[in-house]
């Protein structure tokens, strides 16, 4: 604990390394990287509003400079905030941020929307938060002190749309909160502080899960205690989800619940059980909900709805084939007859002007996504770190998983935002926070491998 | 815990990779069929959504142009006059296709890619569309819609000598921005009230629907005496009120039991019944009708429009057990019928020394930056009759706007105007179609016109209610060119009821005589209608023996396009006529052979027509979607109509 004061570095610590210190090589490597994705968003935004306009107009070019520009500004402060973080998280976020608005900005051409000036300053926010969030939290762990007031928050969070006069509903689901002009939606904060929770209480309570305690008649099973608090947090949010009639994010909160148990535990039991309690509640939300009975129909056979609820599926199926193995171009296509094409549906948008190639683009950069952030959480310091890191990454991969398989109907369609690629204020900030978490856990763990000596990196660093 | 990790890392991966196998499935193995899927609305937006070119008028008026919208589409296609145009710009409909000029010309209109000048151009835009000019002028079509007013038919004014169409209006029309909008419910709406419509709007019956023409055809049999049996035109025939038929008992009777007979030149100015149905009966079925079709009935006219209808003659074989048919035939009644363009068309040959020009009414076409792309060089379409039967016409013509004749009521003092009124009962009912074609001034035609009105109480003629129509027309067409303004008043007496006799049989059913009294006894041919309904073409100018087939483009006088006085005009009436008359080798087409049209090309093929009747199941979304606030789609008429406002839980998207 003695060398904690020198790997957080507090403000007051005046190492003379650290406001002139020559970039790391993983920060050199982030910076590479992060010109190679402002290239690739640069480039396929000037096609694609040459694509939709034929022109090039001065207030695009200033909006495209600024999304290119942008993510310099938390590379930079990468180097003083967090020098020995993964440098391939915030390039590929910024790829995917970058693709997303040059779609935004297309779409907005399409359907006459007036949104990609609002994309860029909710990625500015995304900027500030990812800054102000590495500037704050020096240490992951100070994360675990307040645990139940995480668990608080997250509960609180997820019900405050629920509050008349504050919750909005939008199309038949109670997901924001409105203050004055601006609408948000809390459940993307919600589900990382329930992530900390998580993370917090299972590293906690890990050996009373792991190992079964009690005694049921001749079957060793686990001690229930500790299991109150997480069914209970648990509870809190499938009965909001419920009320709230969000079924996507009910089901990516049980999936990183389990997912986190289980990562926790290493029990399978968990996720057998939490199988069986998934079906059961699909099977029951069948029934009780129409929204979940709508959803499971179009996914089996949107056809005979093509013109009532599966309007929206089957525009989407005929974007994907249109826009075949190449696309139809940027800007060239028709993604405007996908209704809310750009939130949910914008994958559909991809796949019909970028074609396969583009989706696939998509889908490889979350899986890289996905790749650096579980390797973060492997070479994380503290069990806490680990989890924490793990959880989060997995959040963000099931959930840009759930999305993209309901647009092309391999799930049923779940109603979330593709993370970063999405229209969304909330989305944008909440991902780009969760992000910056990631990203201290990987300086976190670096730097206490550089300390052990486990890497070669300190002969670089001392060098001029 | 890191085992775990990696598990879900693996889980993911799996994840993703079944994602990556479904967009295969998607992009690749079905995205043929989902792409041209009859609903996928991308497959008409790729047409849609980008402008079109405008269409005008010869003096510029627009009547067909592209405004952006804030919907889906992109582009509303609006026509801003729009029900008067409406026959010749037709329509652009998301649900029903393309018509009229909007389609024989879509492949100039609809965006395209401007060839490549210079390596600059390489980098610009180089979409463009192309603006049709049409030949119509926008003060004779106002005009012909004011005269037609409320009565039901179509007016058509051609200039002879280029084939030009000046003017077409049919009554009652449509309008086409009803069509063209993008509110699909509108759209259908519009369509089937249309078709419901007894009066048939939709019909540009200018020149897609038939009527009998009456006396008007006998400027056919007319030039048949001259082609085939030029002794008739001097033979005198008796005096009769009416004429007893072969092979029936039925009488032929004059138009009000008037009292009619003489040499040709009489005949034809007094339109007599019974004169010109013993002609009829003395050229015989097969001179007729060969004469028939080298006017261009049963043939198409080629005119650059969609839907132009062939007028229709009856072969000379179902004429052999039906004489009393070929009598009614040569005054234009029983089974002939006859789009009011295609009497244009043959007013029009007789203006034109005996050539038919194509019609058509795009006069150029231009991009939209203003480079010419394509300017319509007249052809003709077939020789009708030689110069010299032409020039005879012409002069029996002049006589029916004489004192004395059926329409002295289209005289415009200082102009000889040539013409032939028809008063043409129509089926059953006891109702006229009225029928007037001229031409002005008669030895330097400028503009011919043709009008008809149809379903007119059987107390009209053809002089009474088209006379005036044509006219004023041909007044119009005469100011609007140089030199031959009229100066005279513009009295419109329309007494020529009295002294005329216009034709009237029944060729119907029942005994129901013309209303007008006079001839109360007359009856129907038994053979009437029956039989005679073969639709065999013959080719029958097999029988005319003037086979020379000089092309017709060497006999095409230039004169008629100088804008010459009336005095002058009459003065060089004798050396052109000689010169005309000169090339009497002129051919004689066989019907139905548009060996003169070959230079057709101008007439391209509507390439790309976006929608047939296969897309009507297709349901376009709402106007905008654009975001999570946006209403869901409420199908216009696949969702019940109470889905709009209650009782219809709407589809819900992913909620953000």
């Amino acid at each position: 604990m003695a060398a904690s004061a020198t790997i957080a570095r507090p403000r007051s610590d005046p190492t003379p390394a650290f406001p002139v210190a020559p970039p790391t090589h993983r920060r050199r490597t982030e910076a590479g990287l992060l010109v190679l994705a402002g290239l690739v968003t640069a480039s396929a935004g000037l096609l694609a509003t040459l694509g939709a306009t034929h022109s090039v107009s001065r207030s695009y070019e200033e909006m495209l400079g600024a999304i290119v520009l942008l993510p310099f500004l938390a590379h930079l402060a990468n180097r003083r905030l967090a020098p020995e973080a993964d440098p391939v998280l915030l390039p590929v976020v910024s790829l995917l941020n970058g693709l997303g608005w040059v779609m935004i900005a297309r779409l907005d051409h399409a359907v006459h929307s007036d949104y990609a000036p609002r994309q860029v300053l909710w990625t500015a926010l995304g900027i500030v938060v990812y800054i102000v969030t590495l500037a704050v939290l020096r240490r992951p762990r100070d994360l675990e002190r307040h645990r139940y007031l995480w668990a608080l928050g997250g509960v609180g969070l997820l019900l405050l749309p629920l509050v008349p006069h504050l919750g909005e509903d939008i199309n038949g689901a109670r997901l924001w909160i409105r203050l004055g002009p601006i609408t948000f939606q809390p459940v993307e904060v919600a589900k990382i502080a329930l992530v900390v929770f998580f993370a917090s209480i299972f590293v906690e309570k890990r050996e009373l899960l792991s190992h079964a305690t009690a005694r049921l008649r001749n079957h060793r099973v686990p001690d229930p205690r500790p299991f109150g608090p997480i069914l209970l947090a648990w509870g809190f949010s499938m009965l909001a989800m419920v009320a709230e009639r969000n079924v996507g994010f009910a089901l990516l909160i049980f999936v990183i619940f389990l997912s986190m148990l289980w990562m926790a535990t290493g029990r399978v039991s968990y996720l057998g059980v939490g199988a069986l309690l998934f079906v059961a509640g699909a099977f029951v939300g069948n029934f009780l909900f129409a929204q979940v009975h709508e959803r499971i129909t179009i996914w089996l056979n949107p056809w005979p709805y093509a013109q009532t609820i599966g309007y929206q599926v089957i525009q989407a199926e005929y974007a994907f084939g249109t826009g075949g193995i190449a696309g139809t171009g940027l800007g060239l296509g028709h993604p405007g007859f996908i209704p809310i094409v750009q939130s949910d549906f914008i994958f559909a948008a991809f796949g019909e002007e970028l074609g396969l190639f583009g989706t696939t683009l998509l889908v490889v950069a979350f899986a890289l996504l996905v790749g650096s952030g579980l390797r973060v959480a492997l070479r994380a310091r503290s069990d806490f770190s680990k989890l924490l890191a793990a959880g989060l990454i997995t959040v963000l991969g099931f959930q840009a998983f759930f999305i993209m398989a309901g647009v092309v109907r391999l799930l049923p369609l779940t109603g979330l935002t593709l993370p970063f690629v999405a229209y969304g204020g909330s989305s944008l900030a909440a991902n780009y926070l969760l992000i910056a978490l990631v990203v201290r856990v990987s300086d976190e763990g670096e730097r206490a491998a550089l300390r052990q000596g486990r890497s070669p990196r300190p002969a670089r660093r001392s060098s001029p | 815990m890191d085992r775990q990790i990696r598990w879900i890392g693996l889980v993911l991966l799996v994840c993703f990779g079944l994602l990556f196998l479904q967009l295969n499935n998607l992009q690749v193995l079905q995205a043929k069929k989902l792409a041209n899927a009859p609903g996928n609305p991308r497959v008409v937006a790729v047409a849609l959504d980008q402008p079109r070119g405008i269409i005008q008028t010869a003096d510029g008026v627009v009547v067909a142009e592209s405004k952006p919208t804030h919907d889906i589409y992109g582009q509303l296609r609006v026509y801003p006059d729009g029900p008067l145009y409406a026959d010749v710009t037709g329509y652009d409909s998301i649900l029903y296709g393309l018509t009229g000029v909007e389609a024989t010309y879509n492949t100039y209109l609809r965006s395209h890619s401007a060839p490549v000048r210079s390596f600059a151009s390489l980098f610009q835009n180089r979409t463009i569309t192309d603006t049709v000019t049409l030949t119509i002028s926008s003060t004779l079509q106002e005009l012909a819609a004011k005269e037609l007013g409320s009565m039901h038919g179509a007016a058509v004014v051609l200039d002879p000598a280029t084939g030009a169409t000046l003017a077409m209006y049919s009554s009652p029309t449509y309008n086409p921005n009803l069509l063209a909008s993008h509110d699909i419910a509108l759209e259908r709406k519009t369509w089937t009230s249309l078709l419901a419509d007894p009066s048939q709007p939709l019909l540009p019956r200018a020149y897609a629907e038939r009527y009998p023409p009456g006396s008007t055809f006998k400027i056919i049999t007319a030039s048949a005496v001259y082609d085939y049996d030029p002794s008739l035109a001097t033979k005198v025939y008796p005096k009769l009120t009416a004429l007893k038929l072969p092979q029936t008992t039925t009488l032929l009777h004059n138009y009000g039991g008037e009292r009619c007979g003489g040499q040709l030149p009489v005949l034809f100015q007094v339109s007599c019944d019974t004169g010109f149905g013993q002609i009829g009966l003395d050229l015989g079925p097969g001179n007729l009708a060969a004469e028939a079709n080298a006017f261009g009935f049963n043939s198409v006219p080629p005119i650059d429009l969609t839907g132009a209808a062939p007028s229709y003659f009856p072969p000379p074989a179902s004429f052999l057990k039906d004489l009393p048919g070929l009598a009614y035939s040569a005054i234009g009644q029983q089974n002939v019928a006859a789009s009011t363009l295609q009497m244009a068309l043959a007013g029009a040959a007789i203006a034109d020394h005996g050539v038919i020009m194509t019609p058509h009414v795009m006069a150029s076409i231009r991009t939209s930056l203003g480079q010419p792309v394509e300017t319509y060089k007249p052809h003709p379409w077939r020789r009708a009759v030689p110069a010299t039967t032409a020039s005879s016409v012409t002069s029996l013509m002049l006589g029916v706007t004489q004192p004395g004749g059926t329409a002295p009521n289209v005289a415009i003092p200082g102009v000889e105007v040539a013409a032939k009124t028809g008063t043409a009962q129509h089926g059953t009912a006891n109702t006229n179609d009225d029928w007037l074609v001229a031409f002005a001034p008669a030895q330097d035609p400028v503009a011919v016109v043709a009008v008809s009105v149809n379903n007119q109480p059987a107390s009209t003629t053809g002089s009474s209610t088209a006379g005036p129509i044509a006219r004023a027309l041909l007044e119009a067409a005469l100011a609007s060119t140089a030199g031959h303004q009229p100066t005279g008043s513009t009295s419109t007496s329309t007494t020529t009821g009295s002294g005329s006799n216009t034709t009237s049989t029944t060729t119907g059913s029942g005994p129901t005589g013309p209303s007008t009294g006079g001839a109360g006894t007359t009856t129907t041919p038994s053979t009437g209608g029956g039989g005679s309904t073969t639709t065999t073409t013959t080719t029958g100018a097999t029988t005319g023996g003037t086979t020379s087939t000089t092309t017709g483009t060497a006999a095409t006088p230039s004169a008629a396009t100088a804008s010459a006085t009336p005095a002058a005009a009459s003065a060089a009436t004798a050396t052109a006529t000689a010169s005309a008359t000169a090339d009497t080798t002129a051919a004689l087409l066989p019907g139905g052979s548009p060996a003169l049209s070959n230079a057709g090309t101008a007439t391209r093929s509507p390439s790309g027509q976006p929608v047939t009747g296969g897309q009507a199941s297709w349901r376009p979304p709402g106007p905008t979607w654009s975001g999570s606030e946006r209403a869901p789609p409420q199908g216009a008429d696949t969702v019940p109509a109470s889905g709009r406002t209650t009782g219809f839980d709407p589809p819900r998207w992913g909620p953000p």
